[in-house]
């Protein structure tokens, strides 16, 4: 037997034996988050019960110049939490409090391995909700989430992730505990903003203050079936030209729909369809029935092929199961799948979707398109068989393609699952070298040694001006 | 990326099946659902990640080691990620088959082979020794042993889940099997002919449990076979990864059962049901037996689903008490089963029906994983502990391993609440009409 890693037992004398992971097995079971293209297992993983552990581990860590990545639920689809090399991974899972609620205030305080839906859960007896609702909800942590400045279906009218973080605890690359926010309007740059969405480049995040919402007094949900996926995507472009803001605005194709229908929580959508789109629309009651009429005419001069509303709480639950678990269904039509999370200007839906249609008659590999279509968020699912050799290649080719499709139609590579390993190289459709150093340079500000979740979300060094490259020794 | 089957090191017959953990995608939405992975964090101990690792093994990427023993045997096989999985995975296949597997490459040893050796292969597949055992249960209770052991403090020298278990084992009453006739006539228009399985654990330890079934059945017009030639269902065999004394059971029942020419076969134990109807899947590789296996699993019916499907007659005698009900893993996960066993509670007059919240939370029985991982086992029964509501007086359910667990966790956390099974609730309501005066006594 090979004999113990001497870090493992430092990691032990900090948190616990209880609380380190070194078994090969284990570590396999590290190996990839939701993005399962690449796998490396870490160094080790390591289980903090409080931020004075997080700290304590972080600095021990870069003391020794160790790479190291912070971990929530593992549900990320960018890879950010797959070890590239001689990482510790930090799992957070560990800190799964609600630590507080203010009602009066409209904030609760949490810990980053709280599960996004257990906030709701939580406060719905008071009537509030916590509104950033990724699909993952069921899973996913809000230490994730603020790492990934995570969206959601109804982000199109609530906003992501950052538009709901008021302050946060975060440990900085060097163990040092700071507090960000947490005052309304707090005066200088807005580091709030700068943390969410880093994807554990910046520091660890250790308790996180959220805004509650009080639910939508009415809330009205509608299902429309298409014949046609362009008649659909102008469907969507209407309903918000027409003034519209929905609380939802959700669109899947036919691929998507055989998918969800094969998987655990089928709704029982008729065969044949081309598309569909699932509204909702939310806010004080008086309003909803007319908008709900304006859509439903919307859809109609869009040539509709049926068109109904949700009759009861249960059929609308329904429905929304039936659409948020439908990345992981279609585990029941393909053995593997690649998402990606391309953005473009809602008015040129019909267009992209018929290059990315194109794309896929090209590689031979099917296209499922479940997406966020009221704000332009696309989720194109390459369907693939990783175990046929070169497929699992010609995703990732046919996924850069898809992203630059986006690039060019004037959107963007990333709505809300980070770019992770996954679109490191496709920073460069979005920035030029200079603007990817510029950014480089804002890392080096937090994390100088590169130690904290190293070589993500930045492209490789060479055309770019990255100075900074072999984190850690353990390499 | 991929790997070639010839990297495999599952050798054995019975592999884990390539299509099922294909249909994985590592989402995650498991995660929560599973009792281990909320108890330890740990990805190892989580649906996705034992997946993962049976997949690894497959791969030839991890061998069968301890390393990976330890979290395939840790799964409860709850199933609770089945329903949670949106692809639909069937965890609990795999891990049964990958049990399978390691039991294959590390045959037990020590006292744990013993156990095996004398319990799931001496005892339980020999209904005369199960009996014989449930006699000794019967006079140990009886004879003044048991208050004597108590008493002197002997009961000490046992684990302590064992010294819980062994407050809460009720009196012994007497197995249906010896107390019935073989063929038990409808009362009024008959309706049909049914057989009744009358399980292992159920039959010894809960004897009254059958004996309500049976009233109940034959209540609505219903034939009730006992076939003396079945025998315990094998769950806990291949739970244990022992899957060639599990295909002895299967085909033995399966014998009994067509043989007795019924149009169902009753099941009131969920983990026996859920068993029963994987027959096909466990045999899917015996020539001689796999279309008898479909043929009979299509006739296996719970106790609550069938009245339901069936129709029955509503009960006019009352039971006054405030009831909560919980899933057992195998009737709401394994089976689907979650909205007859409520319906037939809540239409018992003189119930107030109480909700029980997380009530589809495996409560660390899941066969005998209480007794080889009592601690994992105890953590799980104190959550679902929590959940249980104080103004309760009655916890009904529908499998014998949740009840003997939830009576642990009734004594053990100083409760009050009655545990029984949703078919006794429903033969008290029964009975009752014929005597309405004792209705209070409970």
């Amino acid at each position: 037997m090979a004999a113990i890693d001497p870090l493992v037992r430092e990691l032990s004398q900090i948190v616990g034996p209880d609380a380190v992971l070194y078994r090969r097995e284990d570590l396999i079971a590290y190996e990839c988050d939701g993005y399962t293209v690449r796998k490396q297992p870490p160094r080790a993983v390591v289980f903090p019960s409080c931020t004075a552990e997080v700290s304590a581990v972080v600095k021990h860590l870069h003391e020794r110049h160790i790479p190291f990545i912070p971990r929530g639920a593992g549900t990320g689809l960018s890879g950010g939490a797959i070890p590239l090399g001689g990482e510790v991974i930090i799992s957070l899972v560990r800190m799964k409090r609600l630590l507080h609620v203010d009602y009066e205030n409209r904030l609760a305080v949490v810990e980053p391995g709280f599960v996004n839906l257990k906030l709701t859960n939580a406060v719905a007896a008071k009537g509030y909700y916590y509104a950033p609702d990724p699909s993952s909800q069921y899973a996913c942590t809000i230490g994730g989430n603020v790492a990934e400045n995570a969206g959601g279906a109804h982000c199109l009218k609530y906003g992501v992730t950052t538009n709901h973080v008021l302050g946060l605890e975060v440990v900085l690359a060097d163990g040092e505990i700071v507090e960000i926010g947490g005052v309304p309007d707090t005066p200088g740059y807005d580091l709030l903003g700068l943390l969410t969405g880093s994807e554990g480049t910046l520091g660890i995040v250790t308790k996180i203050t959220v805004r509650i919402l009080k639910n939508p007094e009415g809330k009205k949900t509608v299902l429309a079936y298409f014949d046609s996926v362009e008649e659909a995507s102008r469907a969507v472009s209407d309903i918000v030209a027409a003034g519209i803001v929905p609380a939802a605005l959700e669109m899947m194709d036919k691929t998507a729909i055989e998918g969800v229908e094969a998987g655990n929580y089928p709704v029982g959508h008729p065969k044949g369809l081309e598309a569909l789109l699932l509204i909702e629309v939310d806010g004080i009651s008086a309003g909803i029935d007319d908008q709900i009429a304006r859509i439903v005419e919307v859809c109609q001069n869009r040539n509709v092929s049926e068109v109904k509303v949700a009759a009861s709480e249960e059929e609308r639950a329904r429905w929304w199961a039936n659409r948020k678990t439908a990345f992981p269904a279609m585990g029941a039509i393909s053995p593997d799948y690649l998402v990606q999370d391309g953005v473009i200007p809602r008015s040129r839906l019909p267009e992209v979707l018929e290059k990315i249609s194109r794309i896929s008659a090209r590689s031979g590999l099917r296209i499922a398109n479940v997406f966020h279509a009221g704000d332009g968020n696309l989720h194109p699912l390459i369907l693939f068989d990783a175990r046929i050799p070169g497929e699992t290649e010609r995703a990732v080719q046919v996924g850069s393609e898809v992203l630059k499709a986006c690039a060019d139609a004037g959107g963007s590579i990333t709505g809300e699952h980070g770019v992770g390993i996954e679109k490191k190289e496709e920073m460069r459709y979005i920035f030029t070298d200079e603007e990817i150093a510029a950014q480089i340079g804002i890392r080096d500000v937090f994390n100088p040694q590169n130690l904290l979740n190293p070589d993500k979300l930045f492209p490789k060094p060479g055309r770019c001006a990255e100075m900074r490259t072999a984190p850690g020794e353990a390499r | 990326m991929s790997a070639p089957a010839t990297k495999s090191h599952y050798l054995w017959e019975d592999p884990p099946d390539e299509e099922k953990y294909s249909a994985c995608v590592h989402c995650g939405l498991c995660l929560e659902s599973c009792p281990t992975y909320l108890e330890t964090g740990h990805e190892q101990q989580s649906p996705r990640g034992r997946v993962h690792l049976i997949k690894a093994v497959a791969e030839g990427k991890i061998p069968l080691s301890p390393g990976f023993e330890q979290p395939v045997f840790t799964c409860l096989d709850c199933r609770a990620c089945e329903t949670a999985c949106p692809s639909g995975v069937q965890v609990g296949s795999l891990i049964e088959a990958a049990r399978g597997q390691i039991r294959k490459a590390m045959p037990l040893t020590g006292w744990r082979a013993l156990l095996h050796a004398v319990f799931l292969r001496g005892v339980f597949p020999h209904p005369s020794r199960l009996f014989a055992l449930g006699k000794l249960m019967k006079l140990y209770q009886r004879s003044g042993l048991q208050a004597l052991a108590r008493k002197t403090g002997l009961l000490n020298l046992l684990p302590g889940h064992l010294q819980a278990m062994e407050r809460v084992v009720p009196a012994v009453p007497d197995p249906v099997m010896k107390r019935y006739p073989e063929v038990i006539p409808a009362q009024g228009t008959p309706r049909g002919r049914v057989a009744l399985l009358t399980g292992c654990v159920m039959d010894v330890l809960f004897g009254d449990i059958n004996e309500a079934t049976v009233r109940v059945l034959t209540r609505n017009g219903y034939e009730v076979v006992v076939p003396r030639d079945q025998r315990c269902c094998g769950a806990l065999h291949i739970h244990a990864g022992d899957r060639e004394q599990g295909k002895i059971l299967a085909r033995r029942n399966i014998d009994a059962f067509l043989h007795a020419r019924v149009d169902s076969v009753i099941v009131n134990a969920a983990g026996c049901g859920c068993a029963l109807k994987e027959y096909p899947e466990l045999l899917q590789n015996d020539p001689a037996y796999r279309e008898k296996a479909v043929q009979f699993a299509e006739k296996v019916a719970d106790i609550s689903k069938f009245l339901a499907a069936h129709g029955y007659e509503k009960p006019t005698g009352r039971v006054e008490a405030r009831v909560a009900y919980h899933d057992a893993c195998h009737l709401a996960h394994g089976q689907g089963i979650r909205a007859e066993p409520r319906q037939l509670l809540r239409e018992i007059p003189g119930v107030a029906w109480v909700e029980m919240p997380l009530a589809d939370r495996c409560c660390g029985s899941a066969g005998i994983y209480n007794l080889t991982h009592p601690e994992m086992a105890g953590k799980i029964l104190d959550e679902k502990m929590k959940a249980v509501p104080e103004q309760a007086d009655i916890i009904a359910m529908g499998n014998p391993g949740c009840m003997l667990q939830m009576m642990m966790g009734v004594h053990r956390h100083g409760r009050t609440q009655r545990v029984v099974h949703t078919v006794q609730l429903l033969d008290w309501a029964y009975q009752r009409e014929a005597a309405p005066q004792e209705e209070r006594g409970m």
